[in-house]
């Protein structure tokens, strides 16, 4: 195949999957879901709801996690998966990064599910940027600001 | 002259009494059940050898120097979701429920299932997320060989799924002043309230 044509594919190539990324924002993947049905689901339930078969026999109420992308960093959300939060287990000593990682993208996505019009009017551009660039470039949003305003 | 049964009796009185339960729970087994219905709650009669293990200090911790205290012994390792948040919570609340007097009396151990993540500091975090006390309860931990012993006497099966993800028995025994189990609760979630009745009639009978 001439140089020039295999550019164009390459180039081709390259805005589909950004294309596909802009427009799919958090998908969750084979690997993610095991992981979230192994060591997640008991307490934060199918959708993040907190209501796992586990929750309903704690002495504290297991928040519902998808109101978190307007309320904690992806900071925030990755400390409290590493290193625990009350009765939360912290994964940091027994997880990979990638693994820790995953769980961050499973709370963005689960954030998504079920949101009305109005929600994503509001939070579409939080959602595409920690669902679609490396938490490392989201400069001035990865640090974080305030904790729960509520 | 009275025969102290041995360890070996224990573990066969532990055995017995595990295998006339309906069922044992398991930690992260999709067929167990997050709280039994009814308390799994067994009247044993067991002495154990003595165990040493490393506290969540660091320091080593000889389960002799117990004797005189009336003890509720669990199993659970840190990165559980299900069964061990729930025994430690319950665990949690009994300690709180003891008058300051009581406390004297009694003492609370956990022994990790998952020596490959659970070192001193790691339970040491966790303990300290349940804002537990420690000078009454010791977060124990220690190499795969010197903890199989431990399982192993007090009936507790554990399997490593992957790492930080454990199967194993649920097993809370309450043992007396003179190192002698008394009684296991087999449920996920033992309802604290039963367990200080059982706490306190132990307490009486010193």
């Amino acid at each position: 195949m001439p140089r020039r044509e295999m550019q164009v594919l390459i180039r081709k190539a390259y805005l589909l999957t950004l294309f596909a990324f802009l427009f799919i924002g958090c998908v969750s993947n084979e690997r993610m879901d095991r992981l979230y049905a192994q060591r997640c689901i008991g307490c934060h339930g199918l959708t993040g709801k907190g209501d796992g078969p586990t929750a309903a026999f704690l002495p504290a109420t297991v928040p519902d996690f998808r109101e978190t992308v307007q309320r904690r960093s992806v900071t925030q959300i990755r400390n409290i998966i590493t290193k625990g939060k009350g009765m939360m287990p912290a994964y940091g000593p027994a997880l990979s990064g990638r693994e820790i990682q995953d769980m961050v993208l499973m709370v963005r996505f689960l954030s998504q599910l079920d949101r009305s019009p109005k929600w994503w009017e509001r939070f579409e551009p939080l959602v595409w940027a920690h669902c679609t660039v490396p938490w490392e470039v989201v400069l001035g949003y990865d640090d974080p600001p305030e904790e729960d305003k509520r | 002259m009275i025969r102290r049964p041995s360890s070996t009796v224990g573990f066969a009185l532990i055995a017995s009494a595990l295998l006339g339960a309906p069922r044992e729970s398991m930690a992260h087994d999709p067929a167990s059940p997050t709280a039994a219905p009814e308390a799994q709650r067994r009247q044993v009669h067991a002495v154990f050898n003595d165990f040493s293990l490393t506290d969540q200090a660091g320091r080593p911790f000889r389960f002799q120097t117990l004797r005189g205290k009336v003890v509720l012994l669990t199993f659970l390792y840190t990165t559980c979701s299900d069964v061990c948040p729930l025994l430690t919570a319950n665990m949690r609340a009994l300690q709180q429920s003891l008058t300051a007097r009581e406390r004297q009396d009694v003492y609370f151990v956990s022994v990790t299932t998952d020596p490959e993540v659970d070192t001193p500091s790691v339970l040491k975090s966790y303990a300290d997320r349940y804002k537990v006390d420690f000078s009454d309860w010791s977060f124990l931990t220690g190499d795969q060989r010197s903890l199989e012993p431990v399982w192993k006497m007090f009936g507790v099966k554990v399997e490593r799924v992957a790492r930080g993800l454990i199967n194993h028995t649920t097993l809370t025994a309450l043992i007396d002043s003179k190192g002698v189990m008394r009684l296991v609760y087999l449920d996920a979630a033992p309802d604290p309230k039963r367990m200080l009745a059982d706490v306190r009639g132990l307490l009486g009978q010193q």
